[in-house]
C-alpha cells in the first residue's frame, strides 16, 4: 500500500479516536502535539489501526515508535 | 542520614568538594563509595540487602543478553523479578499477608501458626526495587544492552540523591551519564542549588509545619469538629506535596550539582483540571514507571476489549500503586479509588470533550478554577486512605463526621501555626502560579540582576531559619 | 586557554558564594539581634515565664515540673499556709532536662528553702520529643553557661547551629511579637506562674491501658543530679506524683525508679496518683491528666498540709 493511502486512513482513525476533526498528520507528529493522545487513548488508536489494516503488532514494536512517521513505516512493513 | 539532617549539610559539600577535586575517571567510583557510605549510615545491614539485589540484577541481565532462546530469556527475567521482589514482599507485606490469612483461617476455624515479625522497613527498598526491575525488563525488551561494568549497575541502584525517596530513575537515562563525561557545569550547578534551596523550603517551611496541625487533628479525630477535620483533609495534600515534592527537588538538585540529570517528579500538580491530568503532574517518575512496565503491557494484552481493556488495565495498575504505597487495606482502597477516577474519566472523555468544545469552556477562567478545585477535592478525600489514617473504619468515620457534624470550634493549634501555614502556602502557590501561567521555571529566582538573586537566596534561607520546622520541638507552644 | 576559562568561572562562583555568605551572616545577625532584644523585652506569656524561671525568681518555694506542675499547684496556697514566698516554674511539655537546667540557673543566683518536683507517670520514658523540646532553652545559651551541657544533649550539633543568631528564635517570631503587647498580659495571665484550668472533664471515662516504656538512662541520671544538687545546697526537696483521673492498671516503672532515687537521698516522695479523692472524680479534672482550678485548690492544700507536717526545716524553725 502506498504511504499516502496509509496516511489518509491513519488520519481518519486519529480524527475518530482522538475526537478532533482538525487533525492533519505528518511524519514528525508525536503524542505531545495532539491534545487527546495520551496513554489512555493510545491503545485505542493502536487497536483501531490493527483492525483497519488487518495487522497485528507486537508490544516491542509499539514501544519503539517515536512519531507518526515510524508508525507509518511499521504499518508498511506489516503489509508487505 | 536524611536530607534535612545536619549531617547531610556536612556530608553533601564534602562529597562535592572531593568529587570535583578528583580526576574525572575516578568520579563514578567515588560516587559509589559515597552512596554506600550514605546508606550504611542509616542501617548497615540494609546495604547488604541492596548489594545482594545489585549482584542478582547484574548477573541475570547479562544472562538474558547472552541467551538467544526466547523461553530461556523469559525464564531468567522471571527468576530475577522474583528474587528482586522477595525482600520487598518480606519486609513490607509479610505481616499484612500474614494477618490477612490469619483472620481468614481463623474465621474458618484453622489458625495460622507463624508469628508476627516486626521489621523495620529498609528505607529506600521500594524505590531501588522498582529501578532494578525496570532495568531487567528493559534488557529483556532490548531497550538497553546489559551493562558489563558492575560498578555502573551498583551506582545506578545506590545513587544517594535518589536512593531514599526517588525519583525512580531508568537505566536508559542514568547509565550513559555515569559512563559519559562527568564535568562541572556552572549552569547545572547553580540550577541544582536553586532546586535544593526551594526543596528545603517546601519540606521544612510548608510540609513539616502543616504536618504538626494535621497529625494533631487526625490523631484526635473523635474530639475535633467536622470543620477541623475538613480543614485537615484539605491541607494534607499540600503537606505530602511539600514533603515528597520538596525531597524530590533536593534529590534532583544535588544530582544536578554533580552534573547529573534526573527526571522531574512533580509539575505543579494542583493546577490539574482532571484526575488524568493530575496523574501526569504528581509523582511522575512512579506513574511513568507503572505506565511503561505495567499499564502499557496490560492494556496491550487486553486491547481487544477496547475501552473495557483500558479500564481493567487502569484498575490493576493503580491497585499495584496502592500496594506499593503501603501494606494495608487503606492503601489498596486508595489505589482502587484512583483507578476508578481515571476509568470514569476515560469512559466519559469523548462526551466531555464535545461538551467543553461546544460551550468553549476550556477558555473560561471560572471553568478552569472549578475543575482544579474539584480535582483537588477528589484527590484530597482519596488521600485520607493513603497514609494519615491507618484504618478503613477510622477513615470513614472522618468522612462521615465532615458531612454530618461539621460545626464546632475550628482547631488551629495556636495563632503562629495558622500564620506560618498561610505564609508558606501563599509563597508556594505564588511561585507555582507564576511558573504555570507565566512560562519560565522559577521566574523569580531567574531575575536578571545578580544582586536581586543573591538577596532572594539569602531571604529564602532566612525564612527557612525563621519558620522552618527542623524537629519535634515545636510542641512547646501548644495551647492547652 | 580552557584552563584560564575554568579558573575564571571558578573564581566567579567562589566570589558569588562569598558575597551570598556575607549577606546571610549580616541578615542573620541583624534579624537575630532584633529577635533577641524583643524576646527578653516580653513581660507576659509562656516565653516570659521561662525567662522568669531562669533569670528572675527569688521565691523561697519553687514548684518544678511540666504541665501537671503548672496546672495543679497554686503557689498562693503554699504562700499562705507555709508563710513563705512561692512561685510555680512548671511549664507545658517540658522534661527533666528542662527542670535540671532551670535548677542550675536558679542555684547560680540564690538558694530556695523548699522545692516541689512534680513527678510524672512517664517521667523517665525514652522519647525523642523530650530532646527536641530542649529548644525552649536555646535563647538562654549565650547568657547562661551553666545550662549549656543540657542544651548540648539535644544534639551534638547544637553549638554549631547556635552560631546563627536566628536559630534560637525559630518559629517564635509571632509569639515574641504578641508577647510584647499589653493585650498579652490579659490573654496569658498566670498567678505566680500557676495557670489554672477552668473547664471540667465531661467526656466518658474509659479504662486506658498504660504501658511501661523503655527508660532513658540520661533522664534518670539527670534526675539523680537534680536530687543531689538540692541536697548539696541544703534545699528541702519534695517529689510529688500528681493525681490522675483514671487509676492506672499497672505500676509505672518511672515512679518505681524515682522513688528508689528519692529514698537513696532521704528525700520525701509523695505519690497521689492513686489517691481515692481524685480517682474517677471528673469534677476535679480538666482532662485525664490535669486538675482544673477546683481540683488544683484541693490538691495544693493537701500537699501544703503534708509539707507542713513533714518538713524538717519548717518544724525546726517553726511557722513564722
Amino acid at each position: 500500500m502506498e504511504s499516502e493511502i496509509i496516511t489518509g486512513q491513519l488520519t481518519s482513525i486519529f480524527r475518530n479516536v482522538f475526537n478532533d476533526e482538525t487533525i492533519c498528520l505528518n511524519n514528525e507528529i508525536t503524542a505531545g502535539d495532539i491534545g487527546s493522545w495520551d496513554s489512555l487513548s493510545h491503545m485505542l488508536m493502536i487497536t483501531e489501526v490493527e483492525n483497519v489494516f488487518s495487522i497485528k503488532f507486537k508490544l516491542r514494536e509499539i514501544n519503539k515508535l517515536k512519531n507518526v512517521g515510524t508508525l507509518i513505516e511499521l504499518i508498511e512493513s506489516k503489509l508487505t | 542520614m536524611i536530607f534535612t539532617s545536619f549531617n547531610f549539610l556536612i556530608f553533601f559539600p564534602g562529597v562535592i568538594l572531593v568529587y570535583y577535586l578528583l580526576p574525572e575517571k575516578y568520579r563514578p567510583g567515588f560516587l559509589l563509595l559515597a552512596s554506600y557510605y550514605f546508606y550504611i549510615n542509616i542501617t548497615p545491614v540494609y546495604a547488604l540487602l541492596l548489594a545482594g539485589i545489585t549482584v542478582s540484577t547484574y548477573a541475570f541481565t547479562i544472562l538474558i543478553d547472552k541467551t538467544k532462546a526466547e523461553k530461556k530469556r523469559k525464564l531468567f527475567l522471571i527468576i530475577n523479578i522474583i528474587i528482586t521482589l522477595l525482600p520487598l514482599f518480606f519486609f513490607k507485606y509479610y505481616n499484612f499477608v500474614n494477618n490477612g490469612v490469619f483472620n481468614l483461617l481463623q474465621s474458618a476455624g484453622i489458625r495460622w501458626p507463624l508469628p508476627e515479625i516486626s521489621f523495620f522497613l529498609p528505607i529506600g527498598i521500594s524505590f531501588y526495587t522498582f529501578m532494578a526491575l525496570g532495568y531487567s525488563i528493559d534488557v529483556y525488551n532490548e531497550e538497553i544492552k546489559a551493562e558489563k561494568n558492575f560498578g555502573v549497575v551498583a551506582l545506578f541502584l545506590s545513587f544517594f540523591p535518589i536512593l531514599l525517596s526517588g525519583p525512580i530513575e531508568r537505566a536508559t537515562n542514568m547509565f550513559p551519564q555515569f559512563k559519559g563525561r562527568l564535568v562541572f557545569s556552572y549552569k547545572k550547578a547553580v540550577r541544582g542549588l536553586q532546586l535544593m534551596l526551594w526543596g528545603y523550603f517546601m519540606k521544612l517551611v510548608v510540609a513539616n509545619r502543616i504536618a504538626i496541625l494535621v497529625s494533631n487533628i487526625f490523631d484526635n479525630a473523635d474530639l475535633k469538629s467536622g470543620g477541623s477535620l475538613f480543614m485537615a483533609v484539605l491541607l494534607y495534600p499540600v503537606q505530602v506535596y511539600g514533603d515528597l515534592g520538596g525531597y524530590s527537588l533536593i534529590a534532583i538538585g544535588s544530582a544536578n550539582v554533580m552534573g547529573i540529570d534526573i527526571i522531574p517528579n512533580f509539575k505543579r500538580p494542583f493546577f490539574a483540571t482532571s484526575m488524568s491530568e493530575f496523574w501526569r503532574r504528581w509523582h511522575i517518575s512512579l506513574i511513568s514507571w507503572l505506565t511503561d512496565y505495567i499499564y502499557t503491557p496490560l492494556s496491550f494484552q487486553l486491547r481487544k476489549y477496547k475501552i473495557w481493556g483500558i479500564v481493567i488495565a487502569l484498575m490493576l495498575t493503580f491497585l499495584i500503586s496502592g500496594i506499593w504505597h503501603g501494606a494495608a487495606l487503606t492503601f489498596i482502597f486508595w489505589g482502587v479509588l484512583q483507578g476508578t477516577f481515571l476509568s470514569i474519566e476515560a469512559i466519559t472523555n469523548k462526551k466531555k470533550k464535545s461538551f467543553v468544545k461546544k460551550h468553549n469552556l476550556d477558555k473560561k477562567k471560572w471553568y478552569i478554577f472549578i475543575s482544579c478545585f474539584f480535582t483537588y477535592l477528589l484527590f484530597a478525600f482519596s488521600e485520607i486512605f493513603c497514609g494519615p489514617i491507618n484504618s478503613m473504619h477510622k477513615a470513614f468515620f472522618v468522612i462521615r463526621k465532615i458531612f454530618t457534624n461539621f460545626g464546632g470550634p475550628l482547631y488551629y493549634y495556636n495563632p503562629s501555626m495558622i500564620i506560618f501555614i498561610l505564609f508558606g502556602i501563599s509563597l508556594l502557590f505564588f511561585v507555582e502560579w507564576r511558573m504555570e501561567y507565566y512560562k519560565g521555571a522559577f521566574s523569580f529566582l531567574s531575575n536578571k540582576s545578580w544582586v536581586v538573586r543573591t538577596l532572594l537566596y539569602a531571604l529564602l534561607i532566612i525564612i527557612i531559619l525563621l519558620i522552618g520546622v527542623f524537629d519535634g520541638g515545636q510542641f512547646i507552644y501548644f495551647q492547652f | 586557554m580552557i584552563n584560564n576559562l575554568k579558573k575564571k568561572v571558578l573564581k566567579n562562583l567562589l566570589l558569588k558564594l562569598f558575597v551570598l555568605s556575607i549577606t546571610l551572616v549580616l541578615l542573620d545577625f541583624i534579624i537575630g539581634s532584633l529577635l533577641d532584644i524583643f524576646y527578653f523585652r516580653q513581660e507576659s506569656g509562656v516565653l516570659y515565664r521561662t525567662t522568669y524561671a531562669i533569670e528572675k525568681t527569688k521565691e523561697d518555694l519553687l514548684i518544678f515540673g511540666s504541665s501537671t506542675a503548672i496546672h495543679n499547684y497554686d503557689p498562693t496556697i503554699f504562700e499562705k499556709g507555709l508563710k513563705m514566698s512561692a512561685y510555680n516554674v512548671g511549664n507545658d511539655g517540658r522534661s527533666v532536662f528542662y527542670h535540671y537546667a532551670v535548677l542550675q540557673a536558679v542555684l547560680k543566683r540564690y538558694k530556695p528553702k523548699i522545692i516541689i518536683y512534680d513527678f510524672e507517670i512517664r517521667e523517665f520514658s525514652k522519647d525523642q520529643e523530650s530532646y527536641d523540646r530542649i529548644s525552649s532553652l536555646l535563647p538562654y545559651y549565650k547568657k547562661n553557661p551553666e545550662i549549656r551541657p543540657i542544651i548540648e544533649l539535644k544534639s551534638p550539633y547544637e553549638k554549631y547551629k547556635l552560631l546563627s543568631n536566628i536559630y534560637p528564635y525559630n518559629s517564635l517570631i509571632f509569639t515574641i511579637g504578641i508577647g510584647n503587647t499589653e493585650f498579652n498580659k490579659k490573654r496569658r495571665g498566670d498567678i505566680n506562674g500557676f495557670v489554672p484550668l477552668p473547664n471540667i472533664w465531661n467526656h466518658p471515662i474509659d479504662t486506658i491501658t498504660f504501658v511501661n516504656r523503655e527508660l532513658d538512662s540520661n533522664k534518670i541520671k539527670i534526675f539523680e543530679s537534680f536530687v543531689k544538687d538540692c541536697a548539696n545546697a541544703k534545699i528541702e526537696l519534695f517529689v510529688v506524683c500528681s493525681p490522675i483521673l483514671i487509676e492506672p492498671d499497672y505500676t509505672s516503672n518511672s515512679e518505681m525508679m524515682g522513688e528508689k532515687i528519692a529514698k537513696k537521698y532521704n528525700v520525701n516522695f509523695m505519690n497521689y496518683s492513686k489517691d481515692s479523692l481524685f480517682i474517677n472524680n471528673p469534677k476535679l479534672f480538666a482532662d485525664i491528666g490535669h486538675l482544673n482550678v477546683e481540683g488544683a485548690k484541693i490538691f495544693s492544700n493537701i500537699v501544703k498540709e503534708n509539707i507542713a507536717r513533714v518538713s524538717k526545716s519548717l518544724t525546726k524553725t517553726g511557722n513564722q
